[in-house]
């Protein structure tokens, strides 16, 4: 297998070894280990190590944009860079490709498809799953593949070369559109389960949703009632009902 | 009754979905909707799963997994929901879904945060080598955390399944009032989306473009 081929398939696994500590560290020394393999061929047994040892340090990003500092790593070492600038310039990327990525794919990409898928699978059932998970793959991979090319073209200079792309713009769109999927989900999802509903367990459970909905948006409580303790605690008060009443 | 083939392939989609959500691949294979649909299916009841997953992804839409926050496993959480509403009744499917599911994601979000603890002692025992440039130690601690992932998923699974089938198992049609329980998990599913969404919208144009798909969702409901 060619090196940039393993470099990015050992990206899908970039996460494997998380941890509080090195956070993506060890994944990204992991994913750059063929790559610096063979652009450090000719250098000393030392210079190899100290290189694999400085892609294996603290690193955070987001995981589908960690191929762009590996690239960008790989390059700067085979430049001949000196250690203390590669350091810096991996701590420097870990904010932007961080924040970028999760604006990307978190807030946009993922939602937005996932909003779809719902609102779909009203209508086309389980069939809206397959396609929302193969096209997830397919942007996945090309973002990923994207990364990791243009780390390996621009070095110390990647920077300013993911400034200049798609990227910012195509993260902020991704997020309107992840905002309107969303919108538009939750309707259809709400009518697709209550369909059997009597009017009224219909009008009970919209109007649960939207005091739990004020709940988490009222400052005094925004930060404390999220959807899964809302839930839990309707449940608890449900079972209370259901099994504590003749 | 479940199947010994369906257990182990509960077992073995749980630890699937289960390491998908951060070790490998992060296919969306984690996601509610497509775990439970999964998990319903192996039960012999799809539309079930479907539907479990559908609303437990209105939970797992509130949850941004970003840096080192800590957040709810929604993945082998989903695919034991998925199991308890393929036998459930209809009625009752989202609400057997969000008992189980609810919970286990609880749960599965507390041994991430171990697991990751694991993973770190796991380094702090290589760190020489490591730090010497030993690309052997940082494969073994790859293999290591992938696998340490996937026992945690599989048990997460095994402990999900057990109380999907117990919590089928109850006498559930005796009750009265028991379809409240799945208007509950409703009602906190569109608080974890539409409160998530509002919240991380802002009050610049992702806010208008929210409320422009609500509009839309509400005008498509009121057509059919």
């Amino acid at each position: 297998m060619k090196p940039r081929s393993e470099a990015l398939l050992r990206l899908f696994a970039v996460q494997a070894s998380y941890t509080y500590e090195r956070m993506l560290g060890i994944g990204v020394g992991h994913a750059s280990a063929p790559l610096l393999r063979d652009v450090l061929s000719s250098r000393s047994a030392r210079a190899k190590h100290e290189a694999v040892a400085r892609s294996a340090d603290f690193f955070n990003s987001h995981p589908y944009l960690a191929g762009v500092a590996v690239g960008a790593e790989v390059k700067a070492e085979e430049d001949g860079v000196s250690g203390e600038v590669i350091t810096r310039l991996r701590r420097a990327l870990s904010g932007p490709l961080g924040a970028l990525g999760d604006q990307l794919v978190w807030a946009g990409w993922v939602p937005a498809l996932i909003g779809i898928a719902l609102a779909a699978a009203s209508w086309v059932g389980i069939w809206a799953i397959p396609f929302v998970v193969v096209l997830h793959n397919v942007l996945r991979y090309r973002v990923m593949s994207w990364g990791l090319d243009l780390g390996l073209r621009e070095g110390l200079g990647v920077g300013a070369a993911l400034h200049r792309s798609w990227l910012p713009r195509v993260a902020e769109d991704a997020q309107r559109v992840a905002a309107f999927a969303i919108g538009l989900a939750v309707p259809i999802v709400a009518w697709h389960v209550l369909a059997h509903a009597s009017r009224s367990d219909a009008e009970i459970t919209i109007a649960l949703g939207a005091l739990g909905v004020t709940f988490s948006l009222f400052p005094a409580t925004r930060t404390r009632v999220t959807g899964l303790r809302y839930g839990l605690a309707l449940l608890a008060a449900c079972m209370v009902v259901v099994w504590g009443t003749k | 009754m479940i199947s010994p083939l369906a257990v182990f392939l509960v077992l073995l989609w749980g630890a699937i979905a289960g390491l998908d959500l951060v070790s490998v691949p992060q296919g969306l294979l984690a996601r509610p909707l497509v775990a439970a649909t999964v998990a319903g299916l192996i039960c012999g009841n799809g539309a079930g799963g479907l539907l479990a997953g559908m609303v437990l992804e209105l939970y797992a839409l509130d949850v941004l997994p970003i840096g080192a926050s800590r957040y709810p496993d929604f993945s082998v959480a989903a695919v034991a929901g998925g199991v308890a509403a393929a036998f459930a009744p209809d009625q009752l499917a989202v609400g057997m879904a969000g008992l189980v599911g609810l919970p286990m994601a609880s749960l599965g979000g507390w041994t991430l945060q171990k697991l990751r603890r694991r993973n770190a002692v796991s380094v702090h025992r290589r760190l020489e080598r490591v730090a010497a440039g030993d690309a052997r130690a940082i494969w073994e601690l790859q293999r290591n955390g992938m696998l340490r992932d996937a026992l945690r998923s599989v048990v997460l699974a095994s402990v999900g399944l057990v109380f999907a089938l117990l919590v089928s198992r109850l006498p559930w049609g005796d009750r009265p009032h028991s379809v409240l329980v799945s208007w509950a998990v409703l009602a906190g599913g569109i608080t974890g989306a539409f409160g998530g969404a509002l919240r991380s919208a802002g009050r610049g144009a992702r806010r208008r473009w929210l409320a422009v798909g609500l509009a839309m969702g509400i005008i498509v409901v009121l057509v059919r």
